[in-house]
């Protein structure tokens, strides 16, 4: 266990910790924002109080511009960033990890490495958030739908755009390990196919998968991030016109991040405590990826010569 | 197949995907509340209309506000735009990459190199937004805008922010993906090798390393590419450029609905630039190949 490692347990713990038991520490619920009022200080001396406030006593990461609690709003919005984007990249790599180790385990290797044809690499141009903003723009911006199938939605095209990267990767390391010794052991002392998965390429790809995971969450989270930018939200998207707003339906983290952007300038705190929130988030997950890789590099690299 | 074949036999199915990308928004409608339906229709439709449209110029026309405006008139200066700044991300931000991914290779600082794996790990659109947040900040405490953090005028374009962004990103994937090569490549024996025969540390580097770490590069520039591509949209919509993927976000839908024929042509200019930076920047490598060739 390498300090990168605990540091990135410890801060992914607590904020799923803050996630699941977010509710009890709420002090202002989402349906009594703050009002407008007059209040009267033991001096006597009298000011008006209006949203949005900063950082204070009352409100420990300020109200939005509506007057809602800041605090309230991230930790009712976190399970539905976190436990989405956890849900994606397990689904990402349990099925395009099944895939990748059954075709690295099955292909016959070709004669000569083919380059992948031009098409594809062209297509590359395209960036996978644009071609989900394509799909989901038109039915998360004032959707009819509910917040949760939409985040079902959501998570099933984010899924699915993901798996082709998974299985390359997989399938690259199976066929790595394939032209291993022991393998050819195995096999010739008559090894099935099924014993061959379980007992001999999956415990070698254990490691891969674990990074894989935590590697994979950390991309979902920023792709939730790009396509926050350009309005798309996990759970939908409150479109109100006059002025032209968007707000998030789940209080999700890159909506609040997204919708906090137009106060950089004058209130800044109701871009910056969403940000803050999120890119601990990333970092938690980060180290946690990092200390991973760190902790299995150990018994394989070679030093440098220079 | 030579590789001019090859070449001109993608386009028609590059065309074809492209269109089929275009139609995502209307393939996939709500049905109620409770479930989402496939609308093929529509999505034919559109494609027809796209076809019939080319003779008479009604596909390369769009909408935006109420305006109609002509594709070819307004494409030009939008190109540019984003041409520039993703000329200048993949020169400049390959050339710091390389370099700085050598040093990192040699050098022990490893808390340094801890800060910039963070530091590049960030999100595109986070690191713009504590930019924009440094310069708001700077500028709140002592009265001085360093820099413009988004263009509102034509007069008074934002420059220097969206530069340093378009650069950032591409030479942070680069130094990652050069330090990595690069700590491969030093653990062969022919370095050590070389190394035994009394040469110095830099000709080593740059003669006998970088030129075999390069091909990786080369290797890896599709990727590459789809990331610079991937943040000019963040670039262009945060900072507020008129640039090609800010003129297909800003009138993808109309008033009067999903412009599909702005879609195609504008996703089918993405790619024709995708292909003229590749060009540029596999020139620069192969430049960069002939000069520390032995």
């Amino acid at each position: 266990m390498n300090k990168t490692l605990l540091a990135g347990l410890i801060l992914t713990t607590a904020i799923i910790g803050a996630a699941i038991f977010g509710k009890f520490f709420i002090r202002h619920d989402l349906d009594e924002p703050l009002k407008i009022h007059y209040a009267v200080d033991s001096s006597g001396k009298g000011t008006i109080v209006a949203p949005p406030l900063p950082p204070g006593k009352d409100y420990p990461l300020g109200t939005d511009y509506y007057g809602y609690d800041l605090m309230t709003r991230i930790l009712v919005g976190a399970k539905y960033t976190i436990f989405l984007a956890v849900a994606i990249a397990f689904a990402r790599v349990f099925f395009g990890g099944i895939a990748g180790m059954l075709l690295g385990y099955f292909a016959r290797k070709p004669a000569k490495r083919r380059e992948p044809a031009t098409t594809w690499k062209l297509l590359n141009g395209i960036p996978i958030f644009l071609v989900i903003w394509l799909l989901l723009a038109g039915l998360s911006i004032n959707s009819s739908l509910s917040p949760i199938r939409l985040c079902v939605v959501m998570g099933a095209v984010l899924a699915a755009v993901g798996i082709p990267s998974v299985v390359i990767s997989i399938k690259e390391k199976t066929e790595l390990i394939r032209e291993k010794p022991f393998i050819l052991a195995a096999r010739s002392i008559g090894t099935g196919h099924r014993k061959m998965i379980g007992a001999h390429l999956f415990p070698h790809l254990k490691d891969s998968f674990l990074i894989l995971i935590v590697q994979e969450i950390v991309l979902v989270l920023t792709l939730f991030g790009q396509l926050a930018i350009f309005h798309l939200f996990v759970g939908g998207t409150v479109m109100t016109f006059d002025p032209i707003e968007y707000n998030s339906r789940t209080n999700e983290w890159a909506g609040l991040i997204a919708a906090g952007r137009s106060s950089l300038d004058v209130y800044p705190w109701i871009l910056f405590v969403p940000l803050a929130a999120y890119l601990v988030l990333i970092l938690g997950f980060q180290l946690l990826a990092r200390g991973l890789q760190t902790l299995f590099n150990q018994k394989y690299t070679k030093p440098s010569r220079l | 197949m030579s590789k001019m074949n090859r070449i001109v036999l993608s386009i028609p199915m590059v065309f074809i995907l492209v269109l089929i990308m275009s139609e995502l928004p209307l393939l996939l409608q709500p049905d109620g509340s409770h479930s989402i339906r496939l609308d093929w229709p529509q999505g034919a439709a559109s494609i027809k209309a796209y076809f019939s449209g080319i003779p008479t110029g009604d596909s390369f026309r769009f909408l935006s506000g109420q305006n109609t405006l002509s594709f070819w008139e307004q494409i030009g200066s939008y190109f540019i735009i984003s041409f520039g700044y993703l000329a200048c991300g993949a020169l400049i931000g390959t050339t710091i990459g390389v370099l700085i991914g050598i040093y990192f290779s040699l050098s022990r600082a490893e808390w340094l190199k801890r800060t910039v794996e963070f530091l590049g790990a960030m999100p595109d659109f986070v690191s713009i937004l504590l930019l924009q947040f440094l310069v708001v900040f700077v500028a709140s405490k002592t009265g001085v805008v360093l820099f413009q953090i988004a263009t509102l005028s034509v007069k008074e374009p934002a420059i220097v922010l969206p530069l340093v962004s378009s650069i950032l990103i591409p030479a942070s994937y680069m130094i990652r993906n050069v330090t990595m090569q690069m700590t491969y490549t030093l653990a062969e024996d022919y370095i050590g090798f070389a190394k035994a025969r009394g040469l110095r540390k830099l000709y080593i580097v740059f003669y006998h390393a970088l030129p075999n770490v390069l091909p990786f590069i080369r290797a890896d520039l599709h990727k590459f590419l789809g990331i610079l591509i991937g943040n000019i949209f963040i670039v262009e919509y945060l900072y507020n450029l008129h640039g090609l993927t800010m003129l297909l976000f800003s009138n993808v839908y109309s008033y009067s609905g999903y412009q599909f024929p702005l879609v195609v042509n504008g996703l089918l200019t993405l790619l024709l630039l995708y292909a003229v930076i590749y060009t540029l920047l596999k020139t620069y490598l192969w430049g960069w190949e002939k000069v520390l060739s032995r």
